[in-house]
């Protein structure tokens, strides 16, 4: 396991390194003069060529990526063209913004699918199981920034019972976890149902039932133990693209977040900062797909030998 | 015609595949159909409710919101259709090719795939947005690319099935090449499933438009676009809140639509799935956008 993780970690440096310089490749292949874009339309040229020399723009493209890869490696970033603060001081209080939009969101789409599906595959082809199916699948059909917006207008504009954006207490929370989780539970809850379905239909619980097993006991202990499997994968992806979603909330919701910082800063062409950005989510995602294969490899055993 | 009677024979299915080629009819009949021009500013008519000569209201410029949403089907279909032929153009014969040869590509383009696919399509959109820079022709570009990888796999898996078929050996016994088995076996084997995925890909091209539109990445103004115009709405939602029905009325219903109608189509072209509606949405999942 140990020697796995190693592996693992080692990939993770890899994949770093090569979208450092997928980053490096998108810095020059955007059109434009990069010093220009840092000086602005108006300034005169001899501003702009000795912002070129001075951020080493002027040298060849072999010297400009050792240094630059040098530099990141270092933890350095850059400066935000606008700011002039340094990328990853900008960037982490950011970060630890979205994962705790992300993490909320993520526990409450866990726990409502999770029970809704089993719930459902319970109740199979029951008025229960038809309405959770209902409410799923409006769930899917309707992008967040929808559902987010009507959230916004009811509860905040008409009702004035919640925030309408910002992240300064608890009530902060509500709408976006509420928007994003709800989202995320929606695709979840299929899935759940799917793979409880699956498992119901097996052998073993036919065996429990017979023994007389409470069925409680037999959904929410034997049913889900063994669909457990694929659920892990699929909320392991879902995480991924709930943090996707998260630019979208944020920016609804006016939450700081490195999602809405990206969008941001590409609308404000402020190009170092987005190549943070880029590179800290893409680390992010790279990492949640590690866990999950690990996860993966804890609840079945079977996988590890192979 | 066998095909469209067993289709017809799902009424939910069937009504809305008609939703869905409601909105097709609309988009293509959009300049004409309009109440009034979308574009036209009015200042002394701004943000006014909904009324028998503006159905949806009227925007802060005056404008019938009620025209630019039906102006706003037309740019979300050319968008959607221009992206996923965009991406069929490209990702089939990719992944044909690899799948039909094997060997080193196939284990290359996999990998890239593999790790594409890590990351949510919005991700990789609004990075490929950083490069083209917002736009209409932006949307298509990183949709496009995007869903790449999705339609590459659904080609390679077609082909790769396919190359077993003892029609594929008898070709090649015949002394085929390989191109001409490519084009005249594998592409007209595999055109059923790659249609029904594109149909069940659409609902993410419209997701993803109107997404990265919403957040000011995509279809710029004064072009409606479901997504814009609600990101133009949600700043007047105190004084208007009126704005936000007619964009969200009818983005969520072309997605339903498309959904459903994909549903159908998938289950009278493999009546294998039939009434396992839920495990369909499984890989569908893996590609939602927002």
């Amino acid at each position: 396991m140990l020697k796995l993780i190693l592996a693992r970690l080692v990939f993770m440096a890899a994949a770093g390194l090569l979208l450092l310089t997928f980053l490096f490749g998108l810095f020059h292949a955007i059109p434009g003069d990069p010093a220009r874009l840092i000086a602005g339309d108006s300034a005169p040229e001899a501003l702009v060529q000795s912002i070129r020399q001075a951020y080493g723009l002027d040298q060849p493209l072999m010297t400009q990526y050792t240094t630059y890869m040098g530099r990141v490696l270092h933890g350095d970033f850059g400066l935000s063209n606008f700011s002039r603060q340094p990328v990853l001081k900008i960037v982490m209080p950011r970060l630890l913004n979205t994962a705790k939009l992300a993490g909320w969101s993520m526990l409450l789409a866990m726990s409502l699918s999770l029970l809704l599906g089993s719930l459902s595959a319970m109740y199979w082809d029951r008025p229960l199981d038809r309405g959770i199916t209902a409410f799923s699948l409006a769930g899917i059909c309707t992008p967040i920034f929808v559902t987010g917006i009507l959230g916004l207008y009811f509860f905040g504009v008409h009702l004035r019972w919640l925030p309408i954006g910002g992240m300064t207490s608890w009530k902060h929370y509500i709408l976006p976890v509420l928007t994003l989780g709800l989202a995320q539970a929606a695709g979840f809850t299929r899935m759940v149902r799917a793979c409880m379905i699956d498992a119901l239909g097996r052998d073993f619980i036919t065996t429990a039932r017979a023994k007389g097993v409470p069925e409680r006991v037999i959904v929410f202990k034997h049913g889900l133990r063994n669909a457990l499997l694929p659920i892990i994968t699929f909320f392991g992806l879902g995480l991924g693209h709930m943090l996707g979603g998260a630019a979208v909330a944020e920016s609804i919701f006016n939450w700081p977040g490195l999602g809405r910082l990206m969008v941001d800063s590409i609308l404000t062409r402020d190009l170092p900062l987005t190549q943070g950005c880029i590179f800290f989510f893409a680390m992010v995602f790279i990492l949640v797909n590690l866990v999950v294969d690990l996860l993966y490899r804890w609840a079945d055993p079977r996988i590890a030998h192979d | 015609m066998d095909i469209l009677r067993r289709y017809a024979r799902d009424r939910v299915g069937l009504f809305f595949g008609i939703v869905l080629l409601a909105f097709y009819v609309i988009a293509l009949t959009a300049n004409w159909i309009t109440p009034s021009d979308p574009f036209e500013t009015n200042l002394a008519e701004g943000l006014q409710p909904p009324s028998a000569a503006h159905w949806f209201g009227t925007d802060q410029f005056g404008r019938d919101t009620f025209s630019r949403v039906i102006l706003a089907t037309q740019v979300t279909a050319r968008i959607t259709t221009i992206s996923l032929l965009f991406s069929l153009l490209i990702g089939v014969p990719i992944g044909m090719v690899v799948g039909y040869i094997g060997g080193l590509a196939d284990a290359v383009v996999m990998r890239l795939t593999d790790m594409l696919l890590i990351f949510p399509t919005i991700m990789i959109a609004i990075i490929i947005v950083v490069v083209v820079g917002p736009s209409q022709s932006g949307v298509v570009i990183a949709l496009g690319l995007s869903q790449l990888p999705n339609f590459i796999r659904i080609a390679r898996s077609a082909a790769l099935s396919v190359r077993q078929e003892l029609y594929v050996e008898a070709a090649v016994a015949a002394g085929a090449s390989w191109p001409d088995i490519l084009l005249r076996h594998v592409l007209h084997n595999i055109s059923g499933p790659i249609i029904v995925k594109s149909t069940l890909a659409l609902p993410g091209f419209v997701l993803g438009a109107s997404s990265l539109s919403y957040l000011g990445l995509g279809v710029q103004p004064p072009t409606p676009e479901w997504g814009q115009m609600l990101h133009e709405a949600k700043d007047f939602l105190t004084s208007a809140p009126y704005l936000i029905i007619g964009p969200a009325i009818a983005l969520s219903l072309f997605v339903l639509s498309a959904n459903m109608a994909g549903d159908s189509l998938n289950e009278t072209l493999d009546p294998k799935l039939k009434g396992r509606r839920v495990k369909r949405i499984l890989p569908r999942l893996a590609g939602r956008i927002a």
